[in-house]
C-alpha cells in the first residue's frame, strides 16, 4: 500500500479534514517535484534532443540526426575512455566492497568505542568524492609525495605515481577503495538483522565460527551485498572530480585515467560539442541499466531473500 | 514555497524556472548520483539548461548590425567584465574598475573572473543562457569561435568613443577577422627561452649566441648543464604542451600552423621533426624523464622547472618572466628561440596576449565603448596595468608606461624591441573551433613521450583531429 493510501486511509476523520492532509503533503511534497522535473527529467530531455544535434553552445543547435551515434564507433578516445572506466569499476568495486564487509565484521563483534571506529571509517566517504581529497592525492603520490618517504624507509625507491601510465589508475582505484566506509555502515546494519537464534542453533548443533559465516552470515547479507554492488557500481561509472584534479582535466598521463565522465566533460565544454556530450550520456545511461539489468536477473541465483517461502 | 494554498505555490514554482535552470549550470560537476533513475543524466542537466535558454539569447550574426548611435546615459548603467587571470591581476583589475567608475559615476562595473582553466566552460555556458558578460577579456585562440557565433560585437563601430589609432596596424590586425574588428589587442608577447644565469655560472657553462644558435647548439648545452650538475639540475624544461613553440618550429621550417582560409596547415613531416626533437633531446638527457614533466605540467606555472630553478632552460612567453623571477628568486634571461639553418627570415612574430572584446548583445554599447577606451587608450589604466598583461599593445601608451616598469619588464620591452627587426607577418588566426589545440597538442606529445605513438603516428593523429575540431565548428 502506497504512502498516499496509507494517508487517505486514516480513520475517524471528517473527509474535508483528510483532503487538507493531503493537500499538506503534497504541498510538501512539491519542491521534490518541482526539482525532479526541473533538473532530472527536464533536462534528460532535452539532452536526449540534443544528442542528435550539433551544439557549440554559442548559436543554436542544429539537427544532425544519427551522426553523434555513428562517430561513436570510429572515436578511439572514447572506446580508451570505456576501457579505462570499465577498468576502474570492476577492479576497485569489488575490492571496495570486500573490505567494507571485512570491517563491518571485525566491528560487529562489539569492540569498545565502536561509533569511533564507524564515523572514522565512514569519514573518508563524506570526503572522497571532493576536490580536497584529490589534491591530497597528487601530493601523496607524487615524486615527492608522502608515499615515496615511506617507501624510502624501507629502502624502495619510489616513482611518480601519478604521472607513470603504468600506476596513474591505480592510484584512483586505490581512492575509491578508501571510500569503503559508506557500504561498511550499511553492511553493519545488515549484520544487525540477523537474528541471533540462527546463530545459537548452529552452535548447538556445533558449527564453528567459520561454517556459522559461511551457512549464515553470507546467505542473509546477500541482499545487501547486492544493494551495495548496484549503488557502488552505479556511482564508480559516474566518477569524475578525482581523474578531473590529479589529471589537471586531461584524462593523462597518455589517456590512462580518461574517465568516462571525463571525456564527455571534455567534448562538452572543452571541445564545445555539446551534442556529442549528449549522445555519450546516453551512452553511459544504457551501459549502466544494462549492467543493472543484468545484476538483477543473475542476482535470482546468488540474492537469497530470508521472507521467501 | 510559501503560498498559503498549493495553487498559489504551484504559480510561484513556474515563475522560479530561469532561476533553478541558471544555477544547474554552476553545479559541480562530480557526477555521484546514487539512485538508478539519476543515473547518467548529470551532464544532461547542463545540456538541458542550454536548451531552455538557448531560444532567449542567441541569434547568431548580430555582430554585423548598423553601427549604433552611441549616446551615454545619464541612468544608472551597470556592465559585467569578465577577465581570467591569477590573484595579482584580480587585485589590478578591481583597481582599475574602480577608478574607472569614479571616473563614471553612473556605471557600475561588476568583476566576474576565475583562472584560465575554468574561464571557457562559463563564458560558453553563460552565452548558451543568454547572458554574455558586456567586456570579455579575449584570447586569439576563442576569438574566432566566438566572433563566427555572434557573440562579439564589432569594436569598429566605436569608433566615434575608442581610438585605434595608437595601435599600429599589424597589431590591431590580429583582433580582425575578415576585416571586422572584434578585439582590441592589450599586449604583445614573444615566445622565448627563459636561461637561469645563475645556474649557468654555477656550472661554467656558455650559453651560445643567441641570435645564430640552432636546436642543436641548443640542446648540446642543456645535455651539458644536465651532465655538469650531475642530475641535479636538468638542462631544460620539455616543450610539446602548447601552441606557441609548435607555431615557432613550423615557421622555421617554412611552414605555419593554420592557412589563412582556416585549414590545418602543418605537414605531417614538419610535426614529426618536432616530436623526434624532443625524443633525442629526453634521450640524451637534455630534457626531464617524461613522468616528471608530466607531474610537472600539471602544477602549473608555480610548480615548473623553471621556477623551481631545477632547470637551466624553458620554453614560455615573455609576459611570462616576471611571475617565474618572483617564483625562482634567481637571474631569468629571456633569450631568442633557437632556430634552424636555412629557417626563412621572420619566422618569430609578436603574439597579442589577449584582447578586449565587448559583447554583440551589449544594452549599452556606449558604455562599453568607454569603459574600452579606458582600458585601451587611458594613461590612468596604463599606471596600474603595467605590463602585468603583456607589454602594452598600444605604442603610445607603452612609450608612456615603460619608464614606469621594474627591471625586469623593463628588460622583457627591451628584449621584444631588439627583436623587432626580425619579426615577420603574425600567424594566420586561429580558424573556429581551433581551441582545441590545446588538449590535441598535450595529449599528443604525451603519446610520443611514453612511447604509446612514433612522432609518425603523432603527426598523422595530430592533423586529423585537429581538422576534425574544425570542421566540427565550421558546419
Amino acid at each position: 500500500m502506497s504512502a498516499l493510501g496509507e494517508l487517505r486511509r486514516v480513520k475517524g476523520q471528517p473527509v474535508s479534514r483528510q483532503r487538507k492532509q493531503n493537500k499538506a503533503a503534497f504541498l510538501f511534497l512539491l519542491p521534490w517535484f518541482i526539482g525532479l522535473a526541473l533538473i532530472t527529467i527536464g533536462p534528460m530531455v532535452a539532452s536526449f534532443a540534443l544528442s542528435f544535434t550539433r551544439y557549440n553552445l554559442l548559436s543554436p543547435p542544429r539537427f544532425i540526426g544519427f551522426e553523434n551515434y555513428v562517430r561513436m564507433f570510429e572515436d578511439e578516445r572514447l572506446h580508451k575512455a570505456l576501457a579505462v572506466t570499465f577498468q576502474y569499476v570492476f577492479i576497485s568495486v569489488p575490492l571496495q566492497l570486500g573490505l567494507a564487509l571485512l570491517l563491518a565484521i571485525v566491528l560487529d563483534r562489539g569492540l569498545r568505542g565502536l561509533s569511533l571506529y564507524r564515523s572514522a571509517f565512514y569519514l573518508p566517504s563524506l570526503l572522497g568524492g571532493s576536490v580536497a581529497i584529490a589534491i591530497l592525492w597528487r601530493q601523496l603520490f607524487g615524486v615527492d609525495g608522502l608515499v615515496n618517504v615511506v617507501l624510502g624507509w624501507v629502502g624502495i625507491e619510489g616513482q611518480g605515481w601519478i604521472s607513470n601510465p603504468e600506476t596513474a589508475l591505480g592510484t584512483l582505484m586505490v581512492l575509491n577503495v578508501w571510500t569503503f566506509g559508506a557500504p561498511m555502515v550499511i553492511f553493519l546494519a545488515g549484520l544487525r538483522q540477523i537474528p541471533v537464534m540462527y546463530y545459537e542453533a548452529a552452535s548447538v548443533d556445533g558449527a564453528n565460527r567459520r561454517q556459522q559465516f559461511r551457512h549464515i552470515t553470507l546467505p542473509m547479507l546477500t541482499p545487501i551485498i547486492f544493494f551495495n554492488l548496484i549503488l557502488q557500481l552505479i556511482g564508480a561509472f559516474q566518477s569524475f572530480t578525482q581523474a578531473f584534479v590529479v589529471s589537471g582535466g586531461t584524462g593523462g598521463p597518455v589517456d590512462s585515467t580518461l574517465f568516462y565522465t571525463l571525456y564527455l566533460y571534455q567534448q562538452g565544454f572543452t571541445s564545445l560539442n555539446m551534442g556529442y556530450a549528449s549522445a555519450m550520456a546516453w551512452l553511459l545511461l544504457v551501459i549502466i541499466a544494462a549492467l543493472t539489468a543484468i545484476n538483477f536477473w543473475a542476482s535470482k541465483y546468488w540474492v537469497f531473500y530470508d521472507d521467501q517461502d | 514555497m510559501t503560498g498559503p494554498t498549493g495553487r498559489t505555490t504551484i504559480t510561484t514554482s513556474t515563475t522560479l524556472i530561469p532561476e533553478h535552470t541558471h544555477d544547474s549550470t554552476r553545479k559541480d560537476p562530480t557526477m555521484r548520483g546514487i539512485t538508478r533513475r539519476r543515473a547518467g543524466f548529470v551532464a544532461a542537466i547542463g545540456a538541458a539548461t542550454l536548451l531552455l535558454t538557448a531560444c532567449a539569447g542567441n541569434d547568431a550574426g548580430g555582430g554585423e548590425a548598423a553601427a549604433p548611435e552611441l549616446e551615454l546615459s545619464d541612468e544608472p548603467v551597470t556592465l559585467s567584465f569578465t577577465w581570467w587571470g591569477n590573484d595579482t591581476r584580480h587585485a589590478i583589475t578591481e583597481e582599475l574598475i574602480a577608478a574607472f567608475e569614479a571616473e563614471y559615476p553612473n556605471i557600475t562595473i561588476e568583476p566576474q573572473y576565475t583562472d584560465w582553466a575554468g574561464y571557457w566552460d562559463k563564458l560558453s555556458t553563460s552565452v548558451a543562457a543568454g547572458d554574455i558578460p558586456d567586456i570579455i577579456q579575449m584570447d586569439e585562440k576563442q576569438l574566432s569561435t566566438y566572433a563566427s557565433n555572434g557573440v562579439l560585437a564589432d569594436v569598429g563601430t566605436y569608433a566615434s568613443i575608442l581610438s585605434t589609432e595608437d595601435f599600429p596596424e599589424a597589431v590591431l590586425d590580429t583582433g580582425a577577422l575578415d576585416g571586422t574588428q572584434y578585439g582590441v589587442p592589450v599586449g604583445i608577447n614573444s615566445y622565448t627561452i627563459i636561461a637561469n644565469q645563475d645556474l649557468l655560472d654555477q656550472y661554467g657553462i656558455e650559453v651560445p649566441d643567441d641570435e645564430s644558435w640552432t636546436w642543436d647548439e641548443f640542446i648540446a648545452t642543456a645535455e651539458e648543464v644536465s651532465a655538469a650538475s650531475g642530475g641535479a639540475t636538468v638542462g631544460t624544461q620539455s616543450w610539446g604542451f602548447e601552441d606557441g613553440g609548435l607555431n615557432n618550429w613550423l615557421r622555421q621550417q617554412g611552414g605555419s600552423l593554420f592557412s589563412t582560409d582556416g585549414k590545418v596547415a602543418a605537414t605531417e613531416e614538419e610535426l614529426s621533426s618536432w616530436w623526434q626533437l624532443l625524443l633525442d633531446a629526453t634521450a640524451a638527457g637534455a630534457t626531464p624523464e617524461p613522468a616528471a614533466t608530466i607531474e610537472r605540467e600539471a602544477g602549473g606555472l608555480a610548480e615548473s622547472f623553471t621556477a623551481t630553478n631545477a632547470s637551466a632552460f624553458g620554453p614560455w612567453w615573455s609576459n611570462q618572466v616576471q611571475a617565474l623571477r618572483e617564483a625562482s628568486g634567481q637571474d631569468l634571461v629571456a633569450l631568442r628561440v633557437p632556430s634552424v639553418e636555412g629557417a626563412p627570415d621572420g619566422w618569430a612574430y609578436y603574439k597579442p596576449s589577449m584582447f578586449w572584446s565587448g559583447s554583440a548583445k551589449t544594452e549599452h554599447p556606449a558604455e562599453v565603448a568607454t569603459f574600452l577606451d579606458f582600458l585601451a587608450n587611458s594613461e590612468e589604466a596604463a599606471d596600474l596595468l603595467l605590463a602585468e598583461r603583456g607589454v602594452p599593445a598600444n605604442e603610445a601608451i607603452r612609450e608612456y608606461i615603460t619608464p614606469k616598469l621594474d627591471e625586469v619588464n623593463q628588460t622583457v620591452v627591451g628584449f621584444l624591441d631588439d627583436l623587432a627587426p626580425e619579426i615577420g607577418e603574425a600567424p594566420a588566426p586561429t580558424p573556429p573551433g581551433g581551441g582545441a589545440i590545446e588538449t590535441i597538442i598535450d595529449q599528443h606529445t604525451q603519446q610520443v613521450l611514453f612511447g604509446e605513438m612514433t612522432p609518425e603516428e603523432a603527426a598523422a593523429s595530430f592533423i586529423e583531429e585537429l581538422q576534425r575540431a574544425l570542421d566540427d565548428a565550421a558546419i
